[in-house]
């Protein structure tokens, strides 16, 4: 399933997207490919548009110029849950998972888009829902498992320490078993070991399901050494793009992050 | 000590999925299912008429409510409206020669079916203008059921329920329509308890919770929020329509006029918002709590011989009854069903303090 076999489309193309609230202009014509199998980083200081852009990609803010496509097909501007269903999966960086359900719950959640939720279902669930939930329970105690989630599985989410609630957010967007993930900041507010657990299961997500990720983080340590290709935003434009050790040593980039206004790009 | 946790153990999803897991639970399910039945055996007709009968068809209702509110976080001031429909168009039904059976059926999807078009409306606004839209279905619905002779049978006019049959049988006597009643009853609160554990739930309640996040995994908001607009107002349908049959036996408009709407939605914000024993608890509180009080308040003014006026006598358990509403809502807004459930938490750990949640 590596995607080193003769020229499929990208996974995902941007194309000259443009996206502005009223005068500000977040994203100025960004053009970039994310090739099937990558681990794609997305980097820049905040307020540079990286999770405008992710917006963009997944329907919540639709682009105002430019497309998206993603496996060749134009998905620009359609509808978050539509996008959801062609396989591309999300976590947020504010954590949005949902309050008042279980660890459970919230992951068997992920699999909605496997699953045939109706009210007539529920009423003779016994003869109905009982076996597609007992056969999508399946597929989430693999989840449950690959993650190291067992220990919470029955907490409601709100006691679960924050790291873990960001596990479970992977876990959930995992369960939709998507074709390209894209992580926002997965390792936020986390201390050094998480980081550090959080960055071996994008790894083995990748290794055991081919998952293309498009991961936004701002631990440039991690970003170096999981990424396979980054790409620089500031002010809404994309400064830079290529192998994470040259693209991080570059000086505009540099400048960019700790704001020396010389090579400022224009 | 009762909720013994220990010995309790799963070896397949399915009966980790069970509704009640805990040993004690099943058995308490069973006697007061035995209790419900036994009920007509074991009361006074006068209390069953009067107390028992409504309770299970308001719990009904509050059931019904509960899932748009409670499930979907969506709020229903013209639920009374929705109810009327179903009780207006079950009477017309079976006065035209349709089955009993058929008539709840086709009443639950009238309700449905107007409750889909104001849904659809309703829906595009939230919060308070939500509960604006909906309180203006109720007031449209009266007006509509008040001037419309072919619907309230003119001015000021009673329409009787005709005599039925359910599932063959004439349903005459107290005793059977209680039992219709309980059926029904039974029969929302199994779909409501299988709410909780189906992907239709989760949906509901992931909408509730937090929209964008819900989109992201593929769930269409404004769909499932559709849903449980026409699942409320089917059940909503239903309940009138066994309220109208079982309990008042005629159907005027002032039987579901605002008030009612006001106290089914105290029932679902009192007895607990998602919770199916809540509903039960609500619709007991909000309908009993104003004849204890009206008994209390009187037995109290009698027995301190206090001189009151029968006007200030009459109106002390109005207020009561207000201060009670507003005392749950700030000191346990999660409703009878969280002290239900602080009780069993209690007893879960019991002889040790710490609950588990």
């Amino acid at each position: 399933m590596s995607g080193e076999r003769a020229q499929p489309p990208p996974v995902l193309e941007c194309r000259n997207v443009v996206r502005a609230f009223g005068g500000l202009k977040a994203l100025k014509g960004i053009s970039l490919q994310i090739e099937a199998g990558e681990i794609f980083g997305l980097v820049g200081p905040n307020g540079s548009g990286k999770t405008t852009l992710v917006n963009a990609v997944t329907g919540f803010y639709p682009p105002q110029q430019g497309c998206v496509l993603y496996r060749g097909g134009d998905i620009t501007g359609m509808k978050p849950h539509r996008v959801a269903r062609l396989g591309i999966a999300r976590t947020f960086q504010n954590l949005a998972l949902f309050r008042g359900m279980s660890v459970l719950d919230n992951i068997l959640m992920g699999r909605h888009i496997h699953m045939r939720p109706s009210a007539l279902a529920t009423l003779f669930y016994w003869w109905w829902a009982q076996r597609d939930e007992v056969a999508q329970r399946r597929h989430v105690e693999e989840i449950v498992d690959f993650l190291q989630l067992e220990s919470v599985r029955d907490e409601p989410i709100d006691v679960v320490p924050l790291g873990l609630q960001k596990r479970v957010e992977l876990a959930r967007a995992l369960a939709a078993q998507p074709r390209f993930l894209i992580l926002d900041e997965p390792m936020a507010g986390m201390n050094q070991e998480e980081k550090e657990y959080m960055a071996r299961f994008i790894l083995d997500v990748r290794e055991a399901h081919g998952t293309t990720i498009l991961l936004i983080e701002h631990h440039m340590d991690v970003v170096s050494s999981i990424c396979d290709r980054v790409a620089v935003l500031s002010y809404g434009e994309l400064i830079a793009e290529g192998r994470p050790k040259a693209v991080l040593s570059d000086p505009g980039v540099i400048a960019a992050y700790l704001g020396t206004t010389e090579r400022h790009a224009a | 000590m009762f909720y013994r946790l220990a010995g309790v153990r799963h070896t397949s999803y399915a009966a980790d999925r069970a509704l009640w897991p805990v040993p004690v639970d099943r058995w308490q399910i069973r006697a007061l299912l035995a209790l419900a039945v036994g009920a007509p055996f074991l009361l006074p007709d006068l209390y069953l008429t009067s107390y028992l009968l409504p309770w299970l068809v308001w719990s009904t209702a509050a059931l019904g409510l509960n899932l748009l509110m409670g499930w979907a976080g969506q709020i229903h001031l013209g639920y009374a409206a929705v109810m009327a429909i179903g009780a207006y168009g079950a009477i017309h039904a079976v006065r035209l020669g349709i089955p009993f059976e058929l008539a709840l059926l086709g009443s639950g999807l009238l309700s449905a079916a107007i409750g889909l078009v104001f849904g659809f409306a309703a829906l595009r606004v939230k919060g308070l203008y939500l509960a604006i839209s909906t309180l203006a279905m109720q007031y449209l619905v009266d007006w509509i059921i008040s001037h419309v002779p072919a619907i309230s049978g003119g001015s000021q006019a009673t329409l009787q329920a005709p005599a039925f049959r359910f599932l063959g049988v004439p349903v005459a006597g107290d005793w059977s329509r209680y039992y219709v009643a309980l059926a029904v009853c039974v029969l929302v609160t199994s779909f409501l308890l299988n709410v909780g554990r189906t992907s239709f739930g989760r949906a509901l309640a992931a909408v509730r919770e937090k929209d964008f996040a819900a989109a992201v995994i593929g769930v269409n908001a404004f769909y499932f929020k559709l849903m449980a607009f026409w699942c409320s107002s089917f059940l909503g349908g239903v309940s009138g329509a066994v309220l109208a049959f079982c309990y008042y036996r005629a159907v005027t408009p002032e039987q579901f006029n605002l008030d009612v709407s006001i106290q089914a939605v105290a029932m679902v914000i009192v007895g607990g918002m998602g919770s199916v024993i809540g509903s039960y608890l609500g619709a007991a509180l909000v309908l009993l709590a104003p004849i204890v009080l009206n008994n209390l308040v009187g037995a109290f003014a009698r027995a301190a011989a206090l001189p009151l006026h029968q006007e200030v006598l009459s109106h002390i358990p109005l207020i009561l009854y207000g201060v009670l509403i507003v005392g749950f809502l700030l000191f346990e807004p999660l409703g009878l069903a969280k002290v239900y459930a602080n009780i069993r938490n209690y007893f879960l750990v019991w002889p040790f303090r710490h609950a588990r949640h």
